[in-house]
C-alpha cells in the first residue's frame, strides 16, 4: 500500500502538468457555461432547467474526464518506457495499477469539488433550490466516475488506447441503459442477461433529475449506492490487476 | 547451479504468439550460468532475443519454458528485484520531476527514507556528476544527463546485480567515454556486483567486459571470456614497405590489400609464418622496410569469426 501511495502522488502531479488534464478542464467549465445559459432560455422553471443542464453537462465532462485521463495515466507509461524502471524495483503491478488509479480519483475529487462550487454558486440566485439534493447528485456521481475509472484500467491493460476508449464508453452507454431497457438493445433473453450480469447498473448513481426537483435520498440508500460502487470498483480493479500481474511488457 | 552464480537461466525459452496460427521463437532453449562479481556483455544482431533475454531476466516477460534465477530466487518474484539495478535503453522519466524528486520517488519505492535515503542521493548525485543539476527539472537534461540519472536510480539499492541495457546507444562519442568511464567505476567501487550489459559497440564490450556471451536467432553461440576470444584469434601484422617497386607491387605485394601511407605503402599479413615468409621474400627483392607492427585483433572480428565458423559447421551438419 504504501508503494501504490508514492505512485498515486506522482500520478497527481502527473495529471495536473498534463495538457489534456487543461484541455479537458477547460471542457468543464464550458460545459456548465452552456449548462447555465441554456437554462436562462426558459421562461419558467429556470432553476430546475439550469441545474439539470449543468449536472447533465457536469457529468458527461467526468465520463469523459475519467476515461483520456485514465488512458492517457496508465497507457503513456507503457509507451514512453518509465514503467520499465518502475516494476524493476521490488513492487508488485498491482501497486503500480493502484496508485495511479488512486492518483486520478484524487484529482477527479478535485474536479467534482470545483464543479460543486460553480453550481452552487450559480444556484445562489435560485430560491426554490435544495442544496442537499444538489450534494447527494454529485456525490453519486463521483462514486459512478469511480466505477468507469476502474472499467478504463481494466480495458487499458487489455487493448490499445482507442479500443480502451471506446470499450469504456460501450460500458458507460450500457450501464445506463442496459438495466432499464425492456427490448431494444438486445433480442435475446440470454444476451440481454450476460450483459446484465457483466455491466454494471450506472443508472443507480443517476440522482440529476432528483436534484432538479429537490428530492433527497435516505443516508441507507446513499450508503447502499456506495457500497455497490466499491464493489464494482473492487471487481474491475482486481480483474485489471490480474491481467496485468499476467502481462508481458515489452517496453 | 553453483553458489557462487548471480544469473542463472536453465534451458529458457520465450515464444511470442503472433495471432491464432503463428508465433516466433525469440529465445530457444537458453542456458547461462554468470557468476557474481563478473562483468559480461550480451552480444547480438538485432532481433537475436538480447532483450527478451534481459527482459526475463528482470520477469517483464515470462519464460514459455525454462527456469531463470536471480541470486538463487526466481526472477519472477519481487525479492529477485531486490537485488537488482535496471538501466532501459531509452531511459524516460516524468519530465516535469526535477532529478532530486525523481532519486526520492524510486528510493522511497526501495523502502528508503529520511537521513539514509539524502546521504545515498549526495553520494549517487556526485558519482554521476549530476549535483549542480539535480534540482532542475528532467526536461531541461540532455541524453547523457538523463542516462547518468538512470544510473544513479539504479544504484539506489546498491544491487548485487546491474542489468544495463545498451547503456552507450544514443550518446556523443564524448557522452560514451564518460559513461564507459562511470560505468568502469561503479565496477571498480563494488567488485563483487555483477554487471550485465548488452550494446552494439564492441569496443565498450571489449573495454569494460570479462566475458561475452554471442546470441543468434535466440540461440547462445558462444560464451567465453574477450582475453581467450582474443587470444583464440592469429596475431595480424602491419608492414610497411618505403615506395616498392612496379615490379614488387606486381609482384609479391599484388595478393595484399595495399593502403598508401606518407612514408609508402603498407600492408597486413596474418600470423608469424606469413610474416616470416612475406620478410624474407621482400629482403631478396632489396626492398626498403620502414616499419612492422603488431596489430590486436579486435573482437568484432573475433566474434564474427566465431559466428562465421558456428554458421559454417551448422550448415555441414
Amino acid at each position: 500500500m504504501k508503494h501504490a501511495l508514492h505512485i498515486s502522488w506522482i500520478a497527481v502531479k502527473e495529471l495536473i502538468f498534463e495538457k489534456v488534464f487543461y484541455i479537458l478542464f477547460s471542457f468543464v467549465g464550458l460545459a456548465l457555461l452552456l449548462g447555465m445559459l441554456l437554462g436562462q432560455l426558459t421562461f419558467g422553471e429556470q432553476a430546475k432547467l439550469t441545474l439539470d443542464f449543468m449536472l447533465g453537462a457536469a457529468h458527461l465532462s467526468m465520463v469523459l474526464f475519467s476515461i483520456f485521463m485514465g488512458i492517457s495515466l496508465f497507457q503513456r507509461e507503457l509507451m514512453m518506457g518509465s514503467v520499465s524502471m518502475l516494476l524493476s524495483k521490488p513492487i508488485s503491478r498491482t501497486s503500480f495499477i493502484l496508485g495511479k488509479y488512486l492518483g486520478q480519483i484524487m484529482v477527479q475529487a478535485g474536479v467534482i469539488l470545483a464543479m460543486t462550487a460553480v453550481i452552487v454558486l450559480s444556484c445562489l440566485r435560485f430560491e426554490d433550490v435544495y442544496y442537499l439534493a444538489i450534494f447527494q447528485a454529485l456525490a453519486l456521481m463521483f462514486f459512478e466516475i469511480c466505477i468507469i475509472t476502474a472499467i478504463t484500467y481494466f480495458f487499458s491493460v487489455n487493448a490499445g488506447s482507442i479500443t480502451a476508449a471506446v470499450a469504456s464508453f460501450g460500458f458507460f452507454v450500457l450501464g445506463h441503459y442496459i438495466h432499464s431497457s425492456k427490448n431494444g438493445i438486445t433480442d435475446t433473453f440470454v444476451a440481454k442477461e450476460t450483459l446484465v450480469a457483466l455491466v454494471p447498473n450506472l443508472e443507480v448513481f443517476n440522482l440529476k433529475t432528483f436534484a432538479s426537483y429537490g428530492v433527497t435520498i435516505s443516508t441507507y440508500e446513499l450508503f447502499l449506492s456506495l457500497a455497490y460502487a466499491l464493489i464494482c470498483m473492487t471487481i474491475f480493479l482486481v480483474a485489471a490487476s490480474l491481467t496485468f500481474e499476467r502481462k508481458d511488457i515489452l517496453t | 547451479m553453483s553458489p557462487n552464480s548471480c544469473i542463472n537461466l536453465t534451458e529458457v525459452t520465450k515464444v511470442f504468439k503472433l495471432g491464432l496460427f503463428r508465433s516466433k521463437t525469440a529465445v530457444d532453449r537458453l542456458t547461462l550460468e554468470i557468476a557474481t562479481g563478473e562483468v559480461v556483455g550480451l552480444l547480438g544482431p538485432n532481433g537475436s532475443g538480447k532483450s527478451t533475454t534481459i527482459k526475463m531476466i528482470l520477469g517483464f516477460l515470462k519464460p514459455s519454458e525454462g527456469e531463470i534465477l536471480v541470486c538463487g530466487q526466481s526472477a519472477e518474484t519481487r525479492i529477485a528485484r531486490q537485488f537488482i539495478g535496471y538501466l532501459p535503453e531509452n531511459p524516460r522519466f516524468q519530465k516535469f520531476l526535477t532529478g532530486n524528486e525523481i532519486l526520492t520517488y524510486y528510493g522511497k519505492l526501495l523502502g528508503l527514507r529520511g537521513i539514509a535515503l539524502a546521504k545515498k542521493m549526495d553520494l549517487l548525485f556526485d558519482l554521476v556528476n549530476l549535483n549542480h543539476s539535480r534540482n532542475e527539472r528532467v526536461q531541461g537534461y540532455s541524453k547523457g544527463m538523463t542516462q547518468r540519472l538512470a544510473i544513479a536510480q539504479s544504484l539506489l539499492n546498491d544491487p548485487r546485480l546491474l542489468i544495463f541495457d545498451e547503456p552507450m546507444s544514443g550518446l556523443d562519442p564524448l557522452g560514451r567515454i564518460e559513461m564507459r568511464n562511470l560505468i568502469g567505476t561503479i565496477h571498480q567501487e563494488n567488485p563483487s556486483s555483477t554487471l550485465f550489459f548488452s550494446s552494439h559497440v564492441l569496443e565498450d564490450v571489449e573495454t569494460l567486459c570479462k566475458s561475452v556471451a554471442l546470441l543468434q536467432n535466440g540461440k547462445l553461440k558462444t560464451f567465453e571470456s574477450v582475453s581467450s576470444l582474443i587470444a583464440n584469434e592469429s596475431q595480424r601484422y602491419e608492414i610497411v614497405v618505403e615506395s616498392p617497386s612496379r615490379d614488387l607491387e606486381m609482384g609479391i605485394l599484388a595478393k595484399f590489400p595495399q593502403k598508401c601511407v606518407p612514408l609508402g605503402k603498407s600492408f597486413s599479413v596474418d600470423g608469424i609464418d606469413q610474416l616470416s615468409t612475406i620478410l624474407s621474400r621482400l629482403s631478396n627483392a632489396q626492398a626498403k622496410i620502414v616499419s612492422i607492427n603488431a596489430q590486436r585483433r579486435k573482437l568484432e572480428e573475433a566474434l564474427f569469426r566465431a559466428n562465421e565458423g558456428l554458421k559454417t559447421s551448422e550448415a555441414s551438419t
